[in-house]
């Protein structure tokens, strides 16, 4: 048998090599646009494959994009509508091709945006290492979808803006969202396929909390602060659910200080294969 | 940043700028006579660089910073140049209180922004600096360089472009019929010799499973070609059963994608077995060895490399027509149906045989005939009072 895994190693390792026979040509774009006003805009990331990073800027742009690409395989993508302040930026979707190699050592997108301007965050990522770092910006809708990817996510300060909807969509993936109640978001809906998910909804609370998670097969882990009231409604199929801490009650699980808390997280999980846990310690 | 600058042009072209040249493109352009309009015609390339005035490059220089300039216009990034005799080589200052048309450009040297630019401003192998109170319209670019706001309004997008400038070379790859065909030619040589290593090394290492999985094709050809492709359409239901059945057991989610992976790496060891195991058989009966000029291992070896050759050399053929694509789709076809059969029943065979480790019956029988060795349980003088065959060790072992 171990020979077979050697030689089935083999044969994967030169098709890798054959089809990696390429040239390639390194390069860099970096593009930035200066803020003119505080008019809310929508932008629309769009990257395929690599490490892409966003955070807040301190400089008075809108943005500033600096990608590094293979220019034979990806065709950056930058533009800006001034009349709608639509902006949509990264790497052209129909230009991504696998190359095989590890694409993660060497292309990669780092995006600074401004904190001054009320922003509708739509990223589409592809097999990629995110950090996204939204700290400090003003997010009036964030959807994030992705494919294969290790995605991390994370507001360490309250966002200005009231977040309409916080919605994540994933394919295989591991993704961890910190500190989520400072999005500011009353509804955060999250959908994967496979992987696991953490989400730490830490932060500062304004409002109740509506929290959709759709995981087929996974393990799903909800951290939430011990002063915040939960209840959990489970749909779950061949999975199990850690509810330590919680009691039944009309048809879900809920925490204790349910009714008399302050602020309360309403969790719809529903999950095939995998697991549920709600860690109330805190973080 | 310039002096990081000016090694890159002079890369572009086989005589550098000078000593002197480069020195005086460095110098604060703050007190250059500025040149008002860049619409202006001028016959040739302008230098305005130091207090004196204009300074000219000498051709070698002023021909790299062409080449360099060419290479930007066909750039996917670029944007839009004015033409050659309006582009100032060595850098240029649009002073406060003036506007100018654009696109404004410059290569070689910095472009300082005082006043205004109705338009992109550019500069190739150099920086835009972007001084208080100036404004530029349209977009600031730089190629080789930075753009610098040092407390000016730039309208359009701020870019800079690093790396290898030009356009792009799969575009021109694509277009021509000669390359397509040289590359479509190395990769499938590369796939004929990488598969003929592979043989030796499988040869080498993993001799008797080859044997196991020959053995098994010659004795039931039909039956391994069905078991392939019973095996082909079995390989994505066994893979989620694998995936459901880890899924049940909590901890075994953390193993799938471990068990994924060992399931594609021995789907794809199996598969390429059982490819080589064919190879061998149709290299032995299209060329067979002559029996005393090779030794087994010998005669096995030139039985896969022909074997693979004839499969891979279909292959070939198919890239050599790369430049007619038709023929190509034809033969390309061919290869591809054949080479669908073979692996078929080479992965039957693999199956069947369970990677080489179990014989054909008929061959096993056939070699337990031939390899029995006789035995006599009791001491007899004279007469064999009782042989009776046992099985050999080695096929006790199979």
């Amino acid at each position: 048998m171990n020979r077979f895994l050697a030689l089935g190693l083999a044969s994967v390792a030169v098709s890798v090599v054959a089809s990696t026979a390429t040239a390639q040509s390194w390069r860099t774009l970096d593009v930035a646009r200066q803020l003119t006003d505080s008019a809310p805009a929508s932008v629309q990331v769009v990257y395929g494959t690599g490490r892409i990073g966003i955070r807040a800027t301190s400089n008075p742009l809108l943005y500033h994009m600096q990608l590094r690409y293979d220019a034979t395989r990806a065709q950056p993508r930058h533009a800006f509508d001034v009349a709608s302040r639509k902006l949509q930026i990264g790497i052209q979707k129909s230009e991504i091709r696998f190359s095989g190699r590890n694409d993660t050592d060497a292309g990669h997108l780092q995006l600074e945006l401004s904190r001054r301007a009320p922003l509708d965050l739509n990223l589409d990522l592809g097999a990629v290492e995110s950090d996204l770092d939204l700290t400090g910006l003003r997010i009036s809708r964030l959807h994030v979808e992705s494919g294969a990817s290790d995605a991390k996510l994370r507001f360490d300060s309250l966002n200005a803006t009231r977040m309409s909807m916080l919605e994540v969509s994933l394919g295989a993936a591991s993704f961890r969202g910190d500190r989520l109640a400072n999005a500011n978001a009353p509804d955060i809906r999250v959908e994967a396929g496979i992987g696991s998910v953490e989400l730490d909804l830490g932060g500062q609370w304004t409002q109740d909390i509506d929290l959709r998670v759709d995981v087929t097969l996974g393990i799903v882990t909800i951290h939430v602060p011990s002063d915040v009231g939960v209840r959990v409604t489970l749909d779950k199929t061949l999975a199990s659910f850690d509810h330590e801490g919680l009691i039944e009650r009309d048809g879900g699980w809920v925490s204790k200080n349910f009714d008399s808390a302050p602020h309360k997280l309403r969790v719809t999980a529903e999950t095939v294969f995998g697991k549920l846990s709600i860690d109330r310690t805190g973080r | 940043m310039r002096t990081a600058i000016l090694p890159l042009i002079l890369a572009v072209a086989a005589a550098p700028l000078t000593a002197r040249q480069a020195a005086a493109i460095q110098q604060n352009p703050k007190a250059e006579k500025p040149v008002a309009d860049s619409s202006a015609k001028v016959a040739a390339p302008v230098v305005e660089a130091t207090d004196s005035g204009k300074v000219q490059l000498s051709k070698a220089t002023v021909d790299s910073l062409n080449q360099l300039v060419g290479r930007f216009r066909r750039d996917p990034e670029a944007v839009a140049l004015p033409p050659a005799n309006q582009i100032a080589m060595g850098g240029r200052t649009i002073p406060a209180g003036t506007a100018v048309a654009g696109p404004v450009a410059v290569a070689g040297g910095p472009l300082h922004v005082y006043g205004t630019v109705n338009g992109d401003a550019v500069a190739i192998g150099g920086d835009v600096i972007v001084h208080p109170g100036a404004r530029i319209t349209g977009n600031a670019v730089s190629a080789l360089g930075t753009v610098s706001l040092a407390g000016g309004t730039v309208g359009g997008e701020i870019r800079q472009l690093a790396g290898a400038l030009g356009a792009v070379p799969q575009a021109a790859e694509a277009e021509s019929p000669a390359r397509s065909t040289r590359h479509a030619l190395a990769l499938s040589s590369s796939w004929l010799i990488i598969l003929v290593l592979m043989a030796i090394g499988v040869l080498l290492f993993a001799g008797d499973y080859l044997d196991g999985v020959v053995d098994s094709l010659e004795g039931r050809f039909g039956r391994s070609f069905w078991a392939g492709i019973a095996t082909q359409l079995a390989l994505a239901p066994v893979l989620c059963l694998l995936v459901v059945a880890l899924a049940v057991t909590i901890l075994g989610v953390l193993l799938i994608p471990f068990a994924i992976v060992a399931f594609v790496l021995a789907v794809a060891g199996l598969i390429t077995l059982g490819f080589l195991a064919i190879a061998r058989i149709t290299g032995e009966s299209v060329a067979p060895a002559a029996s005393k000029r090779y030794s087994a291992r010998g005669a096995a070896l030139r039985a896969l490399v022909v074997g693979v050759s004839i499969y891979m050399g279909l292959w070939v053929l198919a890239s050599a027509f790369a430049w007619a694509p038709v023929v190509e789709t034809v033969i390309r076809g061919v290869a591809v149906a054949i080479t669908w059969v073979a692996t078929t029943a080479g992965l039957g065979a693999a199956v069947i045989s369970r990677g080489g480790t179990r014989r054909s019956a008929s061959t096993a029988s056939f070699a337990a005939v031939n390899d029995i060795p006789w035995q006599t349980p009791t001491p007899v003088t004279g007469i064999v009072a009782a042989r009776r065959p046992t099985p050999s060790a080695s096929t006790r072992d199979r």
